[in-house]
């Protein structure tokens, strides 16, 4: 029981953080990752009629590729309510539209199949225990649609910044103008590990690849 | 958030549909500014707070101190 709470308190934690750190955040994440720009290319053709989901959705950068790509709707999910009141301005600010939720990745407050298109970007490596990582990898595959494709994405060993090969619990600082330090929670994939997960998820890997120290998977739900 | 989107929001804990109870509109008649989403099997409640649903599970919901 411990344990669990401490889980918890942790979960709550990568909120905390990022609520704290929102606007400054926001502010340095000002365009799509070209990785995101190529998967959201490649498989919103099809796709028109349905939902895209963003989890971790944070200001919304990937949300806008998915509003602009033209799927009937958009959801931005995130577990701080600071980023998405960030991410509900970048939507203001340049005329996209996004519905928005607060939420945890490892329990989706989403239906079954309900999703077309999903993007898991940079979000993954917050999570605290293994446990809840595959979690989360589940809920994705319960609310991708038939047919559905999501990109997930998370940091790696493989990064230049990392020595380390096998993967490991770290903290990252995040600095605030004025020089106050946040620590950010995060799990570095080693690249086998980050497979070996997905595998063990409810998720089928389509493809996947290594590319700017990041691995990236992409993925169908659990209903093909 | 628009009241469409409940055909897919469903209640994080057990999956169920969630009913809208209490909402306020804002001028527009569309958007639902607050409220409650309540879900239907469980009655656990979820709130709306200026236009975003929290369906955080209730365990993470709480406010920590800064």
């Amino acid at each position: 029981m411990a344990d669990e709470d401490g889980e918890q308190t942790r979960r709550a934690d990568v909120r905390d953080t990022y609520d704290r750190i929102a606007t400054h955040f926001a502010s340095t994440r000002e365009y799509a990752w070209p990785e995101v720009e190529a998967f959201v290319g490649e498989h919103t053709d099809h796709s028109a009629d349905g939902v895209g989901l963003d989890l971790g959705c944070g200001n919304c950068r990937h949300a806008e590729l998915l509003a602009d790509a033209g799927l009937e709707s958009v959801l931005g999910v995130d577990v701080s309510r600071g980023l998405l009141e960030t991410g509900r301005d970048r939507a203001t600010d340049r005329g996209f539209d996004v519905a928005l939720c607060q939420a945890d990745a490892a329990s989706l407050p989403l239906a079954a199949d309900s999703v077309a298109v999903g993007v898991y970007v940079a979000t993954l490596h917050h999570l605290p225990t293994r446990e809840t990582r595959v979690a989360s990898l589940d809920e994705l595959a319960r609310v991708l649609a038939p047919g559905a494709r999501a990109l997930v994405s998370a940091w790696s060993t493989a990064h230049d910044r990392f020595d380390e090969t096998d993967g490991f619990d770290t903290t990252v600082e995040w600095t605030l103008p004025g020089g106050t330090t946040v620590d950010r929670f995060y799990h570095i994939y080693a690249p086998e590990e980050f497979e070996r997960d997905l595998l063990e998820s409810n998720l089928e890997i389509r493809e996947w690849e290594l590319s700017s120290g990041n691995c990236y998977a992409t993925v169908a739900g659990s209903s093909e | 958030m628009k009241e469409s989107l409940l055909e897919i929001l469903r209640c994080p804990l057990d999956k169920s549909e969630l009913e809208l109870e209490d909402a306020e509109y804002a001028d527009d008649g569309e958007e639902v500014v607050s409220g409650t989403l309540v879900c239907t099997e469980c009655g656990e409640e979820y709130p709306i707070e200026d236009g975003i649903p929290n369906l955080l599970p209730p365990d993470m919901r709480e406010e920590t101190p800064a």
